[in-house]
């Protein structure tokens, strides 16, 4: 196994790098050149306008929703011991998405959006929370059933939404379910949820790993199941929400980002959380970049970018691993 | 003699049968013919709802499609279904004999086996400002109101005429049009808008994209700064052009150029495309005006 602090070191810097890039990078010439300018204090207005208003919240919001996704989907593989938990296995996205389209929809103002989104977020977490523990203890098996069964029923309200709604709503209810960065959202949410997250869940780092092996032996272990399984569970929805409140529902990340870390570092959920946020965000930030680039002045969905990125590199990990 | 008699009533047989039978091209290069002018007619846009109330014609529509709003009138029409999913069902049941479309903006599909049924398309797609004139004609045509839509289209082209030739020796202002705001929409040079800008003697500073509405990287808008920028007005009163009153270096917002136009009509290629071009024609005079060093 790689040593555990070089790779967190070496993440970091990755980190600041697609940051740095997603800075200087973009439609205009606004450059590294710019970017020396601005902190020498030397800068056009415009130069300071589109990297200081324009560039960095971006970017800053793409590192955020990216980091809230990772550590959401590491955080769910473990409390639901099924690899192909993401963040939106529970229909936290789906709830989001309904309540956003419904402001679309109804003809409220764009601000309501986010708001609205979250709503539905924490509501579809409720949702699926109570009606797992109405039968008395929920097991990770009855968790993850009755969030695919809510969030499909989610998938079909936003068809009937998508179907019902005027044509000229379509592009932003497209949009926002692609996923978009570029929302003009502050970015400040989904920094501030990341450091939350990672400082509650950090603590928790040993007694996780015990119940990644499985509840039962973590009991045994004097590990205190069911509370930490309601915190992971509350930490999980939460990230997700602030993320999905962000940019909307951006697939991929929160799935493979824990996977490709968990082939390189192991399941030791105190290097693999930090990891994840790091990872999760360089990459959410490099795809954001590529996004409004690639066939620049026009943009392309980040979803799109996230997952054409991602594939190879996960397959080359899994075959390389084994 | 009689048999001279005999031979020319054989002879003006077929132009007797043909006298109320209609040809014309639509917009895609199909040929639409009816044998006499069409009594029932389904509309699938609402820029052909208006053209067929312009020619007063509006007797022989039995049923519209959604958003077609104006005028008033026409709300009050049977509705069918939206433009992206046609009831076929219910079209074959009103046993239309003309079908007017949208090409871009409904379906293909349904309206090829519309045609497969035997029911006569005819397909608008308007890309000039002038083809809103064709339509008329063809519309006319097809409809029986032959006079009404020759002199419409008559009129129509010298208004077009009368504002293009107000406008073009009026100084290039650049302007930005934006179609959406969330994420930002804009239209290239093919667009109908684009070419209303033109009129007016704007020049559209994404005219040259190849997307008919690409969607913007914002930083692209601030680039390009242009002295105009303009969108329609929503309804409920909301600002689409908000997020760019917060930059106040630019050469819009310094000189108070974030305009809106009233809204749908310079969307819709009617003859009410003329009032937006007109609306649209005043909103770049006033930016001309706020000009620095007038």
């Amino acid at each position: 196994m790689i040593r555990r602090y070089p790779v967190l070191l070496l993440l970091a810097l990755g980190a600041l790098v697609s940051l740095l890039l997603a800075l200087v990078v973009g439609s205009t010439d606004v450059s590294i050149g710019a970017l020396r300018a601005v902190l020498s204090g030397e800068a056009t207005d415009f130069q300071r306008l589109v990297l200081l208003e324009l560039r960095l919240p971006r970017s800053l919001a793409a590192f955020g929703t990216g980091a809230l996704l990772a550590l959401s989907g590491a955080l769910l593989q473990v409390l639901l011991r099924n690899p192909l938990a993401d963040p939106y296995v529970l229909g936290v996205s789906g709830g989001a998405a309904v309540g956003a389209l419904l402001v679309i929809m109804l003809g409220l103002s764009s601000a309501l959006v986010p708001p609205a989104a979250f709503a539905g977020a924490l509501g579809s977490t409720l949702l699926v929370f109570g009606l797992a523990q109405a039968a008395g203890a929920w097991t990770p098996e009855r968790l993850i059933l009755t969030g695919v069964v809510i969030a499909a029923g989610w998938g079909a309200l936003i068809s009937l939404l998508l179907s019902l709604s005027p044509d000229t709503d379509l592009p932003a209810m497209l949009y926002w379910l692609m996923g978009d960065v570029g929302q003009g959202g502050t970015p400040w949410p989904a920094l501030a949820m990341t450091g939350v997250v990672l400082l509650c869940a950090l603590p928790l780092g040993r007694s996780l790993n015990i119940l990644a092996r499985g509840g039962l032996q973590a009991e045994v272990l004097g590990v205190p199941v069911r509370g930490l399984e309601w915190a992971v569970y509350l930490l999980a929805s939460l990230a997700t929400a602030v993320a999905v409140t962000t940019a909307g529902a951006i697939g991929f990340v929160g799935l493979v980002v824990p996977h490709m870390l968990r082939l390189i570092i192991g399941n030791d959920q105190r290097v693999l959380l930090p990891a994840a946020a790091l990872l999760g965000g360089s990459l959410l930030t490099l795809a954001d970049t590529l996004a409004r680039t690639v066939i620049a002045p026009e943009q392309l969905p980040v979803g799109v970018i996230t997952a054409i990125l991602g594939v190879p590199v996960f397959l080359y990990l899994l075959y390389r691993s084994r | 003699m009689r048999r001279l008699i005999v031979l020319f009533l054989l002879l003006s047989l077929p132009l007797l049968a043909g006298a109320g039978a209609v040809r014309v091209q639509d917009d895609t290069g199909r040929d639409v013919r009816l044998e006499r002018p069409a009594e029932r007619v389904i509309v699938l846009a609402p820029h052909l709802t208006e053209l067929v109330y312009e020619l007063g014609a509006e007797a022989r529509l039995v049923a519209v499609g959604a958003h077609s709003d104006y005028p008033e009138d026409a709300t009050a029409l049977p509705r069918i279904g939206s433009a992206q999913r046609l009831d076929l069902e219910a079209i074959l049941a009103l046993e239309p004999d003309l079908v007017l479309a949208w090409d871009s903006g409904n379906v293909k599909r349904p309206l090829r086996r519309l045609e497969a049924y035997g029911v006569p398309v005819y397909r608008s797609e308007p890309r000039q400002l002038e083809q809103v004139a064709d339509n008329l004609r063809a519309l006319g045509s097809l409809l029986g109101a032959h006079k009404q839509g020759e002199r419409l289209a008559q009129d129509y082209l010298s208004e077009l005429a009368r504002l293009t030739r107000t406008h073009v020796d009026r100084p290039v202002i650049t302007v930005f049009y934006q179609v959406w705001d969330q994420p930002v929409m804009t239209v290239n040079g093919e667009h109908l808008i684009s070419q209303a800008l033109e009129t007016c003697g704007g020049r559209n500073v994404f005219a040259a994209l190849s997307r008919l509405t690409p969607r913007l990287d914002p930083e692209a808008v601030l680039a390009e700064d242009p002295e105009v920028m303009l969108a329609s007005a929503e309804p409920d009163g909301v600002d689409p052009l908000a997020r760019w009153r917060a930059h106040g270096r630019l050469t819009a917002v310094e000189r108070g150029n974030l305009m809106l136009l009233p809204p749908d009509i310079l969307v819709r290629p009617s003859s009410r495309l003329l009032h937006g071009l007109a609306a649209l024609c005043d909103a770049l005079e006033q930016a001309r005006a706020r000009r620095p060093g007038n």
